[in-house]
């Protein structure tokens, strides 16, 4: 049992990493970035590219594939969504553009980076025992940098100048606007900060795991399911969701039949929903 | 949601913009003459064709239903969902106790509605992104569902070499032939015949005081139901609609296909259901007829780019959003603004 | 006439030492005076793009190499191979247009598709118009009567699968067996095949309902529950190429330190760069590009599946015996097979090709007797397989039952 909480507690906190860059977009945009889990596998491969085809340091790597997936949010902000969401009566069709970027970015990586998947060679070796359960030390690296990635997030929202114009942001475009804050640099910023998390996250899991080009969806649905749980488009949520769907994936593995597992998890979510329709954490709206 | 919920249109105003009856009916009957007589008239030869034609508007045919439940301002990403249901009802009804197709039709239809509507009353609470996310959930429940229980539905081996369609007869009368092996046409009339009374429906439901309903509803539910209005049942009701839709035709997919697998509607399917609605313009409820003839006909014209078919289809759905964000139809129909709520 | 005879002779060779040899004693002497195009229908995007892409493109590459080598003979022509590829989406609908795409484009053979629901959609193409395909799918009903289009061209995962129990058995002292899958109708259909058939060897199977859904990126969860029944064996049934390596070392993470195995084709090399040292020993069923046992035919092939492609995927080396024995076939059965496929299938029955993939040489032939009661697979070798350091070393190679 030891070893399925420890489980838990790695697969909460790459999650909950996973899904603070949706919530940040969904917060300050309002719009559900279906292209999440393509720019989280876009991340991946740009450690991959850095780190072993270029042969430079993995964290080098890691700093680029937040910049790079950064600035293609940024681009996607500026050239797609913006003039998209000026123009339309009905706000879903974002939704549909984040869908059409997911397909693109997917079926442009397959040209680009080929059908196999990738790793990185291990950050660490070595495995250390605790009360009988099994914790590699390369998972050990890899959740006390996302542990950290997390609070330096929360305390940039939380405390900096762009952190608490975001947050003014999330709540009211407007007021934030007369407050003498420049709305298209911040919204540009806000989104290339969610999708810099997504390409983080994905360059700081390949460490762990691997990657490949069409790893995107599954993780996008995953996403949802975890914003959902804590909340749209609250911070604490997204972590909190993490942790959740994390902890109910381990143990139910641990306790279910497989093949129930998630269709459980589902049906969880879905009752959950009915009977709180804003997750744990979230507010109403809408 | 947010910015949209300018200023609610339930005033409901008197003098009703009904432009007469007659345009959609004769733009009904030219697409019943292009679909009936020219197609195959031009392309009866060409099974490649016609079977991209007949997929057009048996998916256009589901996607009326994700339309319907655009219109009361929810986006359903269960469609894919209750097609599934809808292709195991007709599935297990045709192979283990030999019913005849035509009656598994409708039945599937009333199945997924009747699944619909049960699972569509609390969850219709939810609006936005929420409504969106759970029904994408339901999507994958189903799929799950259809694996986690083979006795039922043979899980992962699915269910193959289903019979075709055997002869419709009323008192002796043969209405509709049996289908023979490697026919085209026959499934192509069906679907076809599926997709115009689908979209006289859904013209009849709109343009009646139901359909004004349904638009109140999308534009403001409190206000909705201040005036009077049950907002539960209608919605419900619009949602039950919906499956019915999505039922019908995944029973055709499942016939026309002779199979089924857990795989055969998913996520994909339900956002393409959604895309297509998108594409052709939300306010018109021909809009997912043009948006899946738009997608799908390019889809196969670009095929000449081999490795590069996905990534130019999907630029170039980017583009089409880029420069008519509210659909094709919004800017052939330049003439004024899209149809407000009309009575009630 | 000198020209014609040279062909004839060139015609007569190539039928006894198969389109390789053939096609180098055409030479330059033979030129290609037609097209003969050839289809490839499969999931080329989206998560599985790797399965039909790589179809596509082994097919693409062998083509190539007829064509370089100035066609290939059927009958008294010659023909250029034309490889039409069309990416089904790995969904049934679009699998069902595809194949009526290929068929209105006059095409009569096709490889592919990759899995059941798209197989079975295109069945009822295949069927009615007469199309000869070979899906890369195991669905039994579309190789068994009423059913005759369709050729499994490789060996099916419940045919390899007790092939190996039982080497494991005997090799490795293997007495508690455990299976996990991915929850899709294709791998799961795989498990309870293998596990059937674990069972019928005498092997104790102690966990065969553990799966993990698509897209899973850490296997602790459903690796630590399997780890927990103690098996001296873990089958990876029917896994996705893009899931064995993190599997493999997820597992030796947890501690597990028995042998591992899957039925399905995989890049060692792939495998080896995510599992590093882990994966070493993991077995799989493969393709005839090892080393050890491959021709110079074969390495050929690779440096041209290479050159077209960027980066050899091993998988390859298992795709190109379908197109392979489908041209061998049609020039054997003689130009009537390329309008009227019927003269194809009488030909299936008593053909035998040669494998110029292997060293040794070998028969290349139509089997599935036993299995769909009708020669409706092809002989592919049973090459089992264990990786090393990111290359295969075979263990052996066993035959398919006729």
């Amino acid at each position: 049992m030891t070893q399925v909480m420890l489980n838990a507690l790695v697969v909460g906190t790459t999650y909950a990493l996973i899904a603070l860059g949706i919530t940040i977009i969904f917060s300050i945009m309002k719009v559900v970035n279906f292209a999440h889990g393509q720019l989280y596998m876009i991340g991946g491969f740009v450690v991959y590219y850095f780190n072993v085809v270029f042969g430079l340091p993995f964290w080098f790597g890691l700093v680029m594939s937040f910049l790079i997936v950064g600035l293609l949010g940024v681009a996607m902000e500026l050239f797609l969504f913006r003039p998209v969401m000026l123009r339309v009566k009905r706000e879903e069709v974002t939704m549909l553009l984040a869908m059409g970027t997911a397909v693109f970015l997917e079926s442009l990586a397959l040209l680009v980076f080929g059908e196999k998947q990738r790793g990185v060679p291990p950050i660490a070796t070595g495995i250390v025992e605790l009360f009988g359960a099994r914790l590699p030390t390369g998972r050990i690296v890899v959740i006390v940098v996302a542990a950290m990635l997390i609070a330096a997030l929360m305390a940039f929202i939380g405390y900096t100048k762009t952190g608490r114009a975001l947050r003014a942001m999330a709540q009211d475009r407007e007021a934030t606007a007369l407050q003498g804050v420049n709305l298209k640099w911040l919204s540009a910023m806000g989104f290339g900060l969610g999708t810099g998390l997504a390409g983080l996250s994905g360059g700081l899991l390949v460490a762990i795991f691997a990657v490949h080009t069409g790893a995107g969806t599954a993780i996008s649905i995953k996403a949802f399911l975890m914003i959902m749980i804590g909340g749209a488009g609250v911070l604490s949520g997204a972590i909190l969701g993490g942790f959740v769907l994390g902890f109910l994936e381990s143990v139910g593995y641990a306790l279910l039949p497989g093949s129930l597992t998630f269709l459980i998890i589902f049906l969880i979510v879905i009752c959950f929903l009915i009977v709180r329709p804003n997750g744990i954490m979230g507010k109403p709206w809408g | 949601m947010q910015k949209t919920i300018s200023m609610p249109n339930v005033n409901l105003p008197q003098s009703v913009q009904r432009s007469s009856a007659l345009k959609p009916i004769g733009l009904g009957l030219l697409i019943a003459a292009a679909y009936f007589i020219a197609i195959p008239l031009v392309f009866g030869a060409n099974g490649y064709l016609l079977n991209v034609f007949t997929t057009m508007a048996a998916v256009s045919f589901i996607s009326f239903g994700v339309w319907l439940t655009f219109a009361i301002g929810r986006i359903n990403l269960a469609q894919a969902g209750f097609a599934l249901i809808g292709a195991y009802v007709t599935a297990i009804l045709v192979s283990r106790l030999g019913v005849s197709f035509w009656i598994c039709l409708p039945l599937s239809g009333a199945v997924a509605a009747l699944l619909g509507g049960l699972i569509g009353w609390p969850v219709l609470r939810l609006k936005g992104v929420y409504f969106a996310m759970i029904t994408l959930c339901i999507t994958e429940a189903c799929r799950l569902t259809a694996l986690s229980f083979p006795a039922l539905t043979r899980g992962a081996q699915g269910i193959v070499d289903l019979p075709l369609p055997g002869e419709l007869s009323l008192f002796g009368l043969t209405i509709i032939p049996a289908f023979e092996k490697g026919a085209r046409l026959p499934f192509f009339y069906l679907a076809g015949t599926l997709m115009l009374l689908g979209l006289g429906f859904m013209w009849l439901l709109d343009t009646s005081r139901v359909g004004a309903v349904f638009r109140s509803l999308r534009q403001n539910e409190d206000l909705a139901s201040s005036l009077g209005i049950n907002v539960a049942k209608y919605r419900v009701v619009a949602f039950m609609v919906s499956c019915f839709y999505a039922g019908v035709g995944g029973a055709f997919f499942a016939t026309l296909q002779q199979n089924v697998y857990p795989t055969t509607f998913q996520v994909l399917d339900s956002v393409y259901f959604m895309v297509y609605c998108f594409v052709g313009g939300l306010e018109f409820v021909i809009g997912p007829l043009v948006g899946a003839l738009v997608m799908m006909i390019s889809f196969e014209l670009l095929h000449e780019f081999q490795r590069y078919q996905t990534v130019i289809f999907s630029g170039l759905m980017i583009l089409c959003i880029l420069l008519m964000p509210n659909g094709i139809l919004s800017v052939v129909n330049r003439s004024g603004k899209p149809e407000e709520a009309t009575n009630a | 006439m000198i020209l014609r005879q040279q062909r004839q002779s060139a015609l007569r060779r190539a039928l006894i030492l198969g389109a390789a040899a053939g096609a180098l004693a055409f030479g330059t002497s033979a030129y290609a005076e037609e097209t003969l195009k050839i289809g490839a229908l499969g999931v080329m995007s989206g998560p599985f793009a790797g399965w039909g892409g790589v179809m596509c493109q082994t097919f693409k590459s062998r083509a190539g190499m007829w064509n370089d080598d100035g066609g290939v003979a059927i009958g008294d022509k010659t023909y250029k191979v034309e490889v039409v590829c069309v990416d089904d989406k790995g969904d049934p609908k679009g699998a069902q247009t595809g194949a009526e795409k290929l068929v209105s484009e006059g095409v009569k053979y096709i490889q592919g598709p990759n899995t059941d629901s798209t197989a079975e959609s295109a069945k009822t193409v295949m069927e009615a118009n007469g199309t000869i395909n070979m899906p890369y799918a195991f669905s039994k009903s579309l190789y068994k009567a009423p059913a005759s289009q369709s050729i499994l061209g490789m060996v099916a995962s419940y045919q390899v699968g007790p092939v190996i129990y039982k080497w494991l058995m005997e090799n490795k002292g293997v007495k508690k067996i455990a299976f996990v899958s991915e929850n899709n109708a294709d791998p799961i259909k795989q498990r309870d095949e293998g596990s059937a058939g674990a069972k019928a060897l005498g092997l104790e199977v102690v966990s065969d309902q553990e799966t993990y859904e698509s897209g899973t990126t850490d296997f602790f969860p459903i690796l630590t529950k399997v780890i927990g029944t103690a098996p001296d064996h873990i089958v990876l049934s029917g896994v996705s190429p893009s899931d064995v390596g993190p599997l493999i070392k997820a597992a030796r993470e947890l501690g597990f330190t028995g042998t591992m195995s899957t039925e399905t084709g995989q890049d060692p090399k792939a495998i080896y760069e995510v599992a590093g040292d882990a994966s070493n020993g993991f077995i799989a069923a493969g393709g005839a590009s090892t080393e050890a046992i491959r021709s110079d035919f074969m390495v050929k092939f690779i440096e041209r599946y290479t050159k077209d492609w960027g980066e050899w995927n091993d998988v390859a080396g298992l795709y190109v015996y379908g197109p392979e024995i489908m041209i061998q076939t049609l020039q054997s059965a003689g130009p009537k097979a390329l309008e009227d496929t019927e003269v194809f299938k009488a030909a299936l029955t008593g053909f035998v090709g040669k494998n110029p993939f292997l060293k040794d040489g070998g028969e290349l032939k139509y089997v599935g007797r036993t299995d769909y009661g009708q020669a409706r697979q092809v002989s592919v070798p049973i090459v089992v397989q264990a990786v090393e350091n990111g290359e295969y070393k075979p263990l052996f190679v066993g035959k398919l039952p006729d």
